[in-house]
This record gives C-alpha cells, sequence and structure tokens, in this order.
C-alpha cells in the first residue's frame, strides 16, 4: 500500500511535447524591433531624424509591411496545414494571383477592392482543394502534385488577370499593375491588415491542438473527435481574407507565407501555437526588411517589393525542395 | 452489451459486393482477426466499422449498443480507434509529439505512455522523426498511436505486416493482452499460424460477399481456409503451411 509505484501513472513526461525554445521568441522579437528602428530611420536623406516626416510619410508605409506581412506568413501557415504540404503559399499556389483577379474586377466594377480580392482567393482556393481531392487523400507524398496544380492555377489567373488590364482605362494602367507585381509605395496604413493578422493569429492560436491533429491526416483526426470538416473550411476561409487584405493594400506578394513558416518548422518549432505567434512577428519583419531594401538599395529609385521578396524567397524554395522536405 | 455489434453491413467497391449482410458481434474481451484475400475487402471493413467513408454501404454499425451515427465525435474517439494500414506523415513531426496529439483527453483510460511505448519497443525512437522510421518502427508507433486514444475497440488494419519474426512475437504478446478491462480488438491479419496464437475469434471473407464468423478453432481449419485464400492449407502442431 505504501508502494508509490503502485501510483495510478499519468500520461509520462516523455510524451509531453516540449515547448518550443523560449530564446526563439526573443529572436523572433529583437529581429522585429532591429527592422522595425531600421525601417523607420534608414533612407531618411540629409535631413536627419525629422519626427513630421517619419510619422506622416514613414509610418504608414512600415505599418502596410508589418501587417501585410503578418498576413501572408498566417495564411501561409493556414494554408500549410490545409493542404497537407509545408511548401504551400498563398503566392505559389495560386491564392493570391486569384486575388489579384478579383481586385482587378472589383476596379472595373467599382466594387470595394478588399472584398473582390478576398473573393478572389476563395475561388482559388477552392479550386485548388477541389482540384487536388485525389492528391490530398493518395497515401504517397503529394506535394509535387500539389505545387505543379497550383502553379498551373496560379498561370491561368495570371493570363485572366492580364487579359483584364487590357481592358482597364489607360489612365489607371499603372494603378492596375500594381496589383500584378506587388508594391507597397502608394499602400495606406491601413490598421485593418494589423488587426486582422492579430485577429488570425488569435484564431489560430485558440484551435492550436486541432490543427495540429490535422496534421496527422484528416482522417486521423476526425477519429480523434475533431471536426475536420469545419475546420479545414474555417482555415481556407481565414486564409482568403487574409490574403485578400494583403493584395488589396499592396499587391500580391510572393514567398512570406512559405519562408516564415516553413524557415521556424526548420528550426524546430512544430506547434501551431508557437508558428502562429512566430508567424505573426516575423511575416512582419521579412515584410518590413523587403520593403527597406527595395527603397534604399538604389536609392532614390524605389524597386517594388514583390520583386525583392521574390528574390529572398524563391531561392529559399529551391533550398527547401533540395533539402528533401516532405 | 457487446461492444461492437453489426447489423446486414453490405459493403461494395468497384460494382462488386464485398459484404453480403454481416450480422456479427464483437464482445468485450474478444480478440478478432480478419482474413481475407488481397481486395477481398479487410480494409474497407475496418474503415466501416470505424466510421469512415466507404465508397457504398448499406446496413447499421453499433458501438456498445448505440449506432455510430448517433456518436458525438468526441465520445466517439474514446469508443473506437482506427490504425491505418498507411500513416501519412507530411510534416516532421516527433515520434513522442504524435504519441501525444493522439490521446484522447476524455478517455476513461489514457495509458502509461512510457510503458506503451517500451512494451511496443519503441521507447528508443521516442525522440526521433515519425516520418524517418523503418516501416516496422512506424508500424508499431501507428499501434501506440491507436493504444493512446484509449478506446474500447481497436481496429487494426494489418498491425504486423511489416514486422520482423521477433517483433511480431513481441505484438502478439501485446495484442493477446489488450483486450482485458472491457476492450476488443479486431486486426486484419495473414498468417494463420500467428492469427492461431493471439486471436480468440476470427472473421472470414471469402471475397464474393460471402463471409464466416466464429472461433479460432473453428475457422482455423483447412477447409475454411482454402476457401478463404483459394489454395490448399496444412497444418504441423500450431503451425500452418499453404501447400
Amino acid at each position: 500500500m505504501t508502494d508509490t509505484r503502485e501510483m495510478p501513472a499519468s500520461v509520462s513526461s516523455s510524451a509531453k511535447p516540449r515547448p518550443a525554445d523560449p530564446a526563439i521568441l526573443r529572436v523572433a522579437l529583437l529581429a522585429l524591433a532591429t527592422v522595425l528602428v531600421a525601417a523607420l530611420a534608414l533612407g531618411l536623406g540629409s535631413g536627419g531624424w525629422d519626427w513630421s516626416l517619419i510619422v506622416s510619410l514613414r509610418a504608414p508605409r512600415v505599418a502596410a509591411a508589418a501587417g501585410v506581412g503578418s498576413l501572408l506568413a498566417l495564411a501561409g501557415l493556414a494554408l500549410q496545414v490545409l493542404l497537407r504540404n509545408p511548401l504551400a503559399d498563398p503566392y505559389v499556389l495560386g491564392h493570391s494571383t486569384g486575388a489579384s483577379v478579383g481586385a482587378l474586377t472589383a476596379l472595373l466594377l467599382g466594387a470595394q477592392l478588399w472584398i473582390g480580392a478576398a473573393a478572389g482567393a476563395l475561388v482559388a482556393g477552392l479550386a485548388l482543394l477541389w482540384l487536388a481531392r485525389p492528391a490530398l487523400a493518395a497515401a504517397d507524398d503529394a506535394s509535387p502534385r500539389l505545387i505543379l496544380l497550383g502553379a498551373m492555377l496560379a498561370a491561368v489567373f495570371g493570363a485572366i488577370a492580364t487579359l483584364m488590364l487590357a481592358l482597364v482605362p489607360d489612365q489607371r494602367l499603372r494603378g492596375a499593375i500594381f496589383w500584378m507585381v506587388g508594391d507597397l509605395s502608394g499602400a495606406d496604413a491601413s490598421l485593418w491588415n494589423l488587426a486582422g493578422a492579430g485577429l488570425f493569429a488569435a484564431w489560430l492560436w485558440s484551435r492550436g491542438r486541432s490543427v495540429d491533429r490535422l496534421m496527422l491526416g484528416a482522417d486521423a483526426a476526425w477519429l480523434l473527435g475533431e471536426p475536420v470538416r469545419r475546420l479545414r473550411l474555417e482555415l481556407l476561409v481565414f486564409a482568403s481574407l487574409a490574403v485578400g487584405l494583403a493584395v488589396a493594400t499592396c499587391g500580391s506578394i510572393g514567398f512570406v507565407g512559405l519562408v516564415v513558416a516553413q524557415g521556424w518548422r526548420l528550426a524546430g518549432v512544430l506547434r501551431t501555437r508557437e508558428l502562429a505567434l512566430l508567424s505573426l512577428l516575423s511575416g512582419a519583419s521579412l515584410l518590413m526588411a523587403a520593403d527597406l531594401l527595395a527603397r534604399v538599395v538604389v536609392a532614390p529609385l524605389e524597386l517594388p517589393v514583390g520583386a525583392v521578396m521574390a528574390l529572398i524567397g524563391a531561392p529559399c524554395f529551391i533550398w527547401f525542395l533540395a533539402r528533401g522536405v516532405k | 452489451m457487446p461492444v461492437l455489434q453489426t447489423r446486414s453491413l453490405t459493403l461494395r467497391a468497384a460494382g462488386r459486393v464485398l459484404v453480403d449482410a454481416l450480422d456479427w458481434h464483437v464482445h468485450a474481451g474478444e480478440r478478432w482477426c480478419v482474413i481475407g484475400r488481397n481486395g477481398a475487402g479487410k480494409s474497407l471493413v475496418l474503415r466501416a466499422l470505424a466510421g469512415l467513408g466507404v465508397p457504398e454501404r448499406a446496413g447499421e454499425v453499433l458501438w456498445q449498443g448505440r449506432p455510430q451515427q448517433d456518436w458525438p465525435a468526441i465520445a466517439a474517439a474514446a469508443t473506437r480507434a482506427l490504425m491505418p494500414q498507411q500513416a501519412q506523415d507530411r510534416f516532421a513531426l516527433t515520434v513522442e509529439r504524435t504519441l501525444a496529439l493522439s490521446q484522447v483527453v476524455m478517455s476513461c483510460d489514457s495509458r502509461n505512455a512510457g510503458e506503451l511505448m517500451s512494451a511496443l519497443d519503441i521507447a528508443a525512437l521516442a525522440a526521433r522523426r515519425a516520418d524517418q522510421l523503418s516501416g516496422g518502427e512506424r508500424q508499431r508507433v501507428a499501434l501506440a498511436q491507436c493504444a493512446m486514444q484509449g478506446a474500447a475497440l481497436m481496429l487494426l488494419d494489418e498491425p504486423v505486416s511489416f514486422q520482423d519474426p521477433a517483433h511480431q512475437q513481441l505484438v502478439g504478446r501485446w495484442l493477446a493482452e489488450a483486450a482485458s478491462g472491457g476492450r476488443a480488438w479486431i486486426a486484419s491479419a495473414h498468417d494463420p499460424s500467428w492469427i492461431g496464437r493471439v486471436a480468440t475469434h476470427v472473421l472470414a471473407l471469402f471475397g464474393d460477399g460471402r463471409w464466416q464468423a466464429g472461433p479460432v478453432d473453428e475457422i482455423l481449419s483447412a477447409q475454411v481456409l482454402e476457401r478463404t485464400y483459394g489454395c490448399a492449407w496444412r497444418s504441423f502442431e500450431d503451425v500452418w503451411i499453404p501447400a
């Protein structure tokens, strides 16, 4: 009776997931702070530190970059779980191209841009889910088929967007091209982006365990009692809204979702809750940094930030593929 | 109250009737093996019993006397668990993380994960990535995942197909004790000698819709095995060999 080994044993500590190293969060916060200061302060010109300039010109653009970066990183994380593919990204799989088509349609019809963009992203997402059903259900690795399907979907939407550009009146052409390449130079400081990113991350946090279980497979999660159908729909809707907001702000910028979430996974972070928090922070850092580069590399000229992000992101994608990430 | 009951369960796939009007009871303490040729419908039966989607089904499946569609998802998770034939790892999760995610919080009897891992000889794999294990190792992890759910009924799709002889014995011994305390399991398997050692009952699927269910001694006969596999069988002591 006194033998404590006879006590009912709880699940041993060996099966409890180890939380990620707290140092990782510190690194992410430090990177965010550094990039934020640099983005606000660098490239001010000879006039030195001018508060009114920073507040009126620089801060709105930096805030837009931060919000869009967070939204895209979180959308990438959600799509990766939804499509069971760590290499998914709203740009690679055609969601942001679909959002561009939606935004252009809204532009031609005179409707709200972000609604058009969100609807376009949702349509692209549903089309991909429908086309990829066999690949998603297959026992083997679906990555190559899914990525090729997404690339073809992106090509189709890209072609539609190009055709629509022919219909746009000349004086609005430059503004329309902006949705195709991704550019922050004219972006407004919409607090909707930051608020939306915060909400998205909070939702992912609240569903953390369920989303984690979805990584085991849809059947496996369903057998464990998870509401798989609803969860997958919610993931798709949140990702589409996020991509829609991002595209309406600054056009389609690629690779943020891919690089941030998968980068942290390679650093050993595997839990959805931690990945959501880190995507929120590092998505903002990454796009602020890319925008900073876009402004200062060939100053006083500016590069489109979408092109800079692609120059960072595409090599990362190739590196992930070469490492045999499944 | 049987742990599992089927009423006229009929399963069709690709225009063929694989199981016709299966009326079947599985009680606590029973250890069932399902035998049949490749493509006879063993996996399909297990999927249908678990409540997963199958191409075409008719009839009823009851868990603990209650139709499976009437179970709320979370209560169902504590009632039945399924080990699939093939794990679908797409993310780099460790073995211990995979097992932790497979535990059902509400389950009345959440097992001691450490004991379970030692019993199935996977304790040394805890920190390894589940998607980088060998076929046999991953299969034992899948069995542990199924057990972690703590369900009264375990449905196991080929639990030993990738196991070396020593681990077939180890898993068999573990399974022989896994149907205690109100539990039961149903596993698809191929080796009649192994089945004779671990099972109490056998369900034989003949591939054309017909089936036969009964105690292991009754079904493991030259006659039923020949009808199941289409070849003659001889037995020496408890070892079965296809002629």
